[in-house]
């Protein structure tokens, strides 16, 4: 290597580490190698193994449990039952409202689901523990239940007041439109089905409580413990260091969370459950099924003038759980009439949860499929269509976007997509027994924000160390959170380290809703200003300091070096100076909340998402934007879709890491494929069982499934989003994929398919 | 006793050869070769997804081959030749040339696949398998990834596969 190469390496690796640059994961050699060890990878002497006992029926009530067998079956130490585990106390929600109910059993006495934990079985080995609870037996009184929305007996459900949007007279307008279209869109019970199990490992130490639990909340599910067990909030150490995908399925403490910690404490053990892949189907919620119908009424030139929506989405029985379907309907397309309602209906399932853009994702399935329709029904381009009806401002709240550069991404995605070429009529494109299909469609997710804490060390050898109790579920947290504190510094990524997914770190709240880069960018970026302020103070005024000669009123801190802007004087590395002055380090914690923010509200900030931004508070209203361009290929005979082909053009805002938003992005893709042609729980209705909960049943996208994904980054800096400029990443990529697929495949076939996912029966 | 007939222990004594080292287990004639790495040898490196044959995450090689470790008894493999994802790099740390392609293609996000996805690659490569874009696909078909890094496996795999003919 020459002279000139290394300088050129040099300036490199500084755009490759700086904030925005392609830097690698800093996790990555970790992960490759095997040796980052997951939360429930720990190894703790006396460890014992649990495994639940679930219910074989829908509803009805536990009349029996015989535990003789297990009880005396090789290596069992404990056969837990709803009379015989600890009474714990109830829990308040994620929220920080108090609970209903003053106690809280984790195993079920009245089964509401199937799969329901009744009993558990604490063993020395796995094994042992496995074939033990094979032999706990259970009689129940059945029921019957509601299996899901289609059941007879489910009714039309409860209505949720609080997600009503209207303006306009929606009705009328929709009455009298020369134009109108309106139809029902499904989406049936989908799973998050991250790789890494469900599952943790809980130690009592006296009245502490550790906990090593995959947890996208450290301080939230700290919480959750902390009530149950009834000790204080900072007796709970959660450790995660490494998530195996949550995709937002780990956020909460769980009722199998509670049998393990329960089990721990009541034989004085560490205890470790593992959820099998089946339960991962049963114990939490995936996306509820949903029903939407949209009706659309256009001018004949296909300007909307109203927009009537409505949803419905399947909760629990015990449980309530709202998808927001009309969040994507609302803001999407400028119309000067709108109406959206919702209900919800209680059926026999686990309380649904978050999965990947909750709320987002199914109604981006219903308004893009519609405009679709309404752009065939008046035979106009479906992209100029959306552009004929670009909201200009927010539809509902009649505020300024913060940057919406939607416009830009239809047009980039067309351009590298080759749109113009699109032969309008459907059926009109094919490759020999294969039609070909080009679809459409937009997404959106709204900058939910929050405020977070950081601390930031810099330490005697010079390096930085940052640590939260955040954490890394594959987003990219360790590497931002690095590029951040060293580019804010002045040191070498190499240089710094930092330390996630302890609870007994700077608190943060949620991972969730695409937040925690922006939040947490935005808390280091404090943190380490406020450390090297620190160390540039003491430079200057320090007597022992070799630069306070210099009389200067500022130093510079570059590649982990000390020195005046124009150079005259010293120049010291970091290590150096500290053992000038006699330090051994600087400590800064950074937060992003309000000077006279109470040890109250802190907890409440951290532990619950009560004080969550509103995306739209003050004069701007703030979004992610993405636009899809799918080709698909059906085959003609038996009605099997591929996806051949897929460019997305997306606008997060700045991005932290280009390398590693693209590779969030393309796994919301793939997704987004996943959930519009294989993903579908399939529920028994006799016994209201997910008869495909396993990964060869429940398909989901592999790597054959996959064609080349092309993603464009169209987004500019957001001053108003983030401290930085990013704008959400996560979720975005997954909103609009689906029907940008159905839209493709009516293209090809001139079939419309609105009840996920498009099977081959659908089309034959 | 009938000496025809043996009781069923209820330990084994077994040597399983992983890594190139040999390590002494007692364990019950039911313990997977999963359960072994994991709970009993302390090798986590190997993931547990599902424990039953349908996701990857365990693939570990068995004298050279894939092997499906949640799928295989550890009784099975005494005196075969076990290798794990933590046997892959050079004793001096470099890494094996299928894992520094994932690190630069950013072929994992959470990275709870990735061991399985790392030894199935390296399998693949050696099978002839990494021909093309599809067949690359198609020979890693076998490995879910829920954080969809596909295209950037079969880059890594494409990259990985040029490299080890060069």
């Amino acid at each position: 290597m020459t002279v000139h190469d290394m300088k050129h390496a040099a300036s490199d690796s500084a755009r490759l580490e700086a904030v925005g640059g392609r830097l690698s994961r800093v996790d990555g050699p970790a992960k490759i190698t095997g040796a980052a060890k997951y939360a429930f990878e720990q190894q703790l002497d006396g460890l014992t193994h649990a495994v639940l006992v679930g219910a074989t029926i829908a509803a009805g009530k536990v009349t029996a449990i015989d535990t003789r067998a297990a009880e005396t079956a090789p290596g069992v130490l404990a056969v837990l039952t709803p009379d015989t585990i600890m009474e714990l106390r109830g829990a308040s929600d994620w929220f920080g409202n108090p609970p209903a109910l003053s106690t809280y059993c984790p195993l079920a006495r009245e089964v509401t689901f199937s799969g329901q934990h009744v009993a558990a079985v604490v063993a020395e080995t796995f094994e042992q523990a496995v074939a033990a609870a094979a032999l706990v037996k259970v009689w129940y009184d059945e029921t019957p239940a509601i299996v899901d929305l289609s059941d007879g007996k489910a009714g039309d459900g409860i209505a949720i007041e609080a997600m009503t949007k209207e303006w306009g007279d929606a009705q009328a307008a929709f009455a009298e439109a020369p134009v109108r279209i309106c139809a029902a869109y499904n989406t049936p019970r989908e799973f998050q089905a991250a790789m890494e199990p469900h599952g943790l490992i809980a130690r009592w130490q006296g009245d502490e409580l550790t906990i090593w639990e995959p947890s996208q909340w450290l301080d939230g599910m700290a919480r959750t413990y902390a009530e149950w067990f009834g000790v204080p909030f900072e007796n709970v150490r959660l450790v995660s260091p490494y998530i195996g995908g949550g995709f937002g399925s780990k956020a909460l403490a769980l009722a199998h969370s509670a049998v393990a910690a329960a089990a721990a404490k009541m034989l004085g053990r560490p205890v470790k459950l593992v959820l099998n892949r089946p339960q991962n189907f049963t114990s939490y919620g995936g996306r509820a099924a949903t029903r939407q119908t949209v009706a659309i009424g256009a001018d004949r030139d296909g300007k909307i003038q109203s927009i009537v929506h409505r949803g419905v989405n399947e909760t629990a029985v015990d449980g309530m759980w709202v998808e927001p379907l009309g969040s994507v309907t609302s803001i999407m397309y400028a119309t000067p009439n709108f109406s959206s309602k919702q209900n919800v209906v209680r059926v026999n399932t686990v309380v649904p949860g978050a999965k990947r853009a909750p709320g987002e994702n199914p109604s981006a399935f219903g308004i893009e499929c519609a405009i679709d329709e309404l752009a065939h029904e008046l035979g106009i381009d479906p992209l100029e269509m959306r552009l004929i009806n670009y909201a200009e401002q927010d539809p509902h709240t009649k505020k300024a976007w913060s940057t919406r550069q939607l416009r830009e991404a239809f047009a980039a995605g067309a351009e590298a997509f080759g749109w113009a070429k699109r032969s309008p009529q459907p059926r009109s494109m094919r490759d020999g027994h294969q039609l070909i299909g080009w679809g459409v469609a937009a997404g959106t997710y709204p900058v939910r924000r929050a405020h977070g804490e950081a601390v930031v060390k810099i330490l005697a050898d010079g390096s930085v160390e940052v640590e939260s109790s955040s954490i890394d579920m594959g987003q990219g947290t360790y590497t931002i959170l690095a590029q951040t504190a060293a580019e804010t510094v002045g040191v070498p990524v190499s240089q710094v380290s930092v330390k996630l997914g302890d609870s007994h770190f700077a608190r943060a709240g949620v991972t969730g809703g695409s937040r925690l880069a922006g939040v947490m960018t935005g808390a280091v970026y404090k943190a380490a200003g406020q450390a090297l302020d620190e160390l540039v103070g003491l430079a200057l005024s320090d007597p022992r300091s070799p630069f306070q000669a210099l009389q200067a009123n500022t130093l510079v801190v570059q590649d982990g070096r000390i020195a005046s802007p124009r150079g005259e004087g010293p120049e010291l590395s970091i290590a150096e100076f500290l053992s000038a002055v006699g330090r051994d380090q600087i400590e800064a914690k950074g937060d992003t909340l309000p000077v006279n923010t109470t040890p109250e509200q802190r907890y409440k900030n951290y532990t619950t998402i009560a004080m969550s931004i509103p995306h739209t508070e003050g004069d701007w209203s703030r979004y992610s934007w993405c636009a899809h361009f799918v080709e698909v290929r059906v085959d003609e005979d038996f009605g099997t879709v591929r996806v051949s082909r897929v460019v997305s053009a997306l606008d997060s805002g700045r991005l932290y890491n280009p390398k590693l938003a693209e590779s969030q992005w393309k796994g919301g893709i793939i997704m987004g494929i996943g959930q519009a042609l294989l993903e579908e729980g399939i529920v028994d209705r006799r016994h209201g069982r997910i008869v495909n909960g396993n990964f060869a049943d429940y398909m989901l996208p592999t790597n054959a499934d996959i064609p080349d994904i092309q993603t464009i980054s169209v987004g500019i800096p957001d001053p108003h989003s983030s401290a930085l400029g990013g704008k959400g990443v996560g979720e975005l990529a997954i909103v609009g994929i689906a029907p940008a697929i159905a839209n493709a495949v009516f293209h090809a076939t001139g079939k419309r398919v609105r009840d996920l996912p498009i099977t081959l029966e659908k089309l034959i | 006793m009938n000496d025809q007939v043996t009781i069923s222990p209820t330990t084994l004594s077994i040597h399983l050869t992983i890594n190139g080292r040999d390590h002494a287990l007692e364990i019950e004639p039911r313990v997977t070769l999963l359960d072994a790495l994991r709970d009993r040898l302390h090798l986590t490196g190997t993931k547990k997804g599902c424990d039953q044959g349908q996701c990857g995450a365990c693939t570990v090689h068995v004298d050279g081959e894939r092997v499906l470790a949640c799928l295989t008894l550890a009784a099975q493999v005494e005196g075969r030749s076990i290798t794990t994802v933590e046997g892959l790099a050079n004793e001096d740390g470099t890494l094996h040339a299928v894992q520094a392609a994932f690190l630069e293609q950013d072929a994992f996000q959470c990275g709870y696949c990735t061991p399985g996805q790392i030894m199935s690659a390296v399998a693949c490569i050696r099978e002839g398998h990494a021909g093309s874009d599809d067949e690359i696909r198609e020979y890693m078909a076998g490995n879910l990834c829920r954080c969809g890094a596909y295209p950037n496996i079969v880059a890594a795999v494409r990259q990985a596969a040029k490299e080890l003919s060069a």
